[in-house]
């Protein structure tokens, strides 16, 4: 047997990996709490008119009463990449609870988006804020961000690079939102 | 299952990590692309920085609409990616705070700033050179020039450029405030992915 063979069968190999693995498990645990950021002094939420994929317009002011979830990303961003598919799952949980959500995506034409569409699909709004003036409006700094608007149309909450959209915690921050309408 | 990739990452991680000066530093080399990474852990922030290779920035800004000339020119002005994170988490979380601008290079037995975006960009306002859509993209890859990070996950990814040529070797002072209060750490021997 060679020494590589004897290494890797020994019980202390085997104990180190038990404990990497539980190491790994509890940084997992604790990569998993997560919030949003209250935003302090409720300023309103920064107009904006947008297309959509389909040519079609929308204003932030045709959500007034619901709870927004505002994103803003694109599809070179890695952590955009990241939450994409668990903010789909969120929308699936969110959509019969008056709760809008949607996705700026910034700086980019509608065929990269539509392609990129093929591998993570979206099922919520997507808007697209080609020239970045929106962004530009918003207290963004990096991408991803993500805001909660309430139904008064205020800037409630803040994510500043990606989350677990799914996460029952941060769907029931929004829910509550509409709770006190 | 062969265990044996993840134990010698793990030991070239360990070995490197004692070798550099500043304790709470982690250094590691990719072992399928040798491409080296810094992780520092200090006072809440978390910073890594990770090696690009030229080609693969070159690539990026290439296809985002920059011309040859001004992509071999990001491409080779030392980028790294950076994530920059908040490691702490509510109640007792702090509210961390940095500024690119207060970071600094030692490099060569000077000190200078990093290369910040605002930089290129007016660079690039004088040329004429960059389409606006290309910086657009610019801007939003790379790296927050401010940011404030809360608890509870938030984080920046993007690129840096230290303004270096390919190869060089440099220290890099990293400066935040954590509360309100000002810390600092050096990362030695960082090293500027060389163009191959």
């Amino acid at each position: 047997m060679s020494i590589r063979s004897l290494i890797f069968a020994s019980p202390l190999f085997r104990l180190f990996w038990l404990g990497l693995v539980l190491a790994a498990v509890s940084g997992n645990s604790l990569a998993a709490k997560q919030s949003l950021t209250p935003v302090a002094g409720k300023p309103p939420a920064p107009a904006f008119s947008l297309k959509d994929m389909d040519g079609e317009t929308h204003r932030l002011s045709d959500f007034r009463g619901k709870a927004v979830i505002v994103n803003f990303w694109a599809t070179w961003c890695p952590p955009c990449r990241a939450e994409l598919p668990s903010m789909n799952r969120a929308w699936t949980n969110l959509k019969n609870d008056d709760v809008v959500m949607i996705a700026i995506n910034v700086g980019e034409d509608e065929d990269t988006i539509f392609s990129f569409m093929g591998d993570y699909p979206i099922d919520f709004l997507t808007l697209m804020d080609q020239d970045s003036r929106v962004i530009g409006n918003w207290p963004v700094k990096g991408l991803p961000t993500t805001f909660v608007v309430d139904p008064q149309g205020q800037l409630i909450y803040r994510a500043i690079g990606s989350r677990e959209w799914d996460d029952p915690n941060l769907l029931e921050m929004v829910r509550q939102l509409n709770q006190k309408k | 299952m062969d265990f044996s990739r993840p134990f010698l990452v793990l030991f070239t991680l360990t070995v490197l990590s004692a070798g550099v000066s500043t304790a709470a530093v982690e250094t590691a080399t990719d072992p399928e692309t040798g491409l080296q990474s810094w992780h520092l852990r200090d006072h809440d922030f978390s910073l890594q920085l990770i090696q690009r290779l030229p080609d693969q920035t070159r690539a990026f800004f290439l296809a985002r609409g920059f011309n040859q000339p001004i992509a071999d020119q990001i491409a080779t002005s030392c980028v790294l990616q950076a994530i920059g994170k908040n490691t702490s988490h509510a109640p007792d979380g702090s509210t961390i705070e940095y500024n690119l601008a207060d970071w600094r290079v030692r490099f060569d037995g000077k000190t200078q700033g990093i290369k910040l975006k605002s930089q290129w960009l007016q660079q690039w306002a004088r040329e004429q050179a960059a389409s606006p859509s290309s910086k657009i993209a610019f801007r939003w890859a790379t790296f927050p020039s401010q940011q404030t990070f809360e608890p509870d996950g938030d984080f920046n990814w993007g690129m840096i450029s230290f303004g270096l040529p390919p190869g060089s070797v440099f220290d890099l002072k990293v400066q935040w405030r954590q509360n309100q209060q000002p810390r600092k750490t050096w990362i030695r021997n960082l090293q500027c992915p060389s163009d191959r």
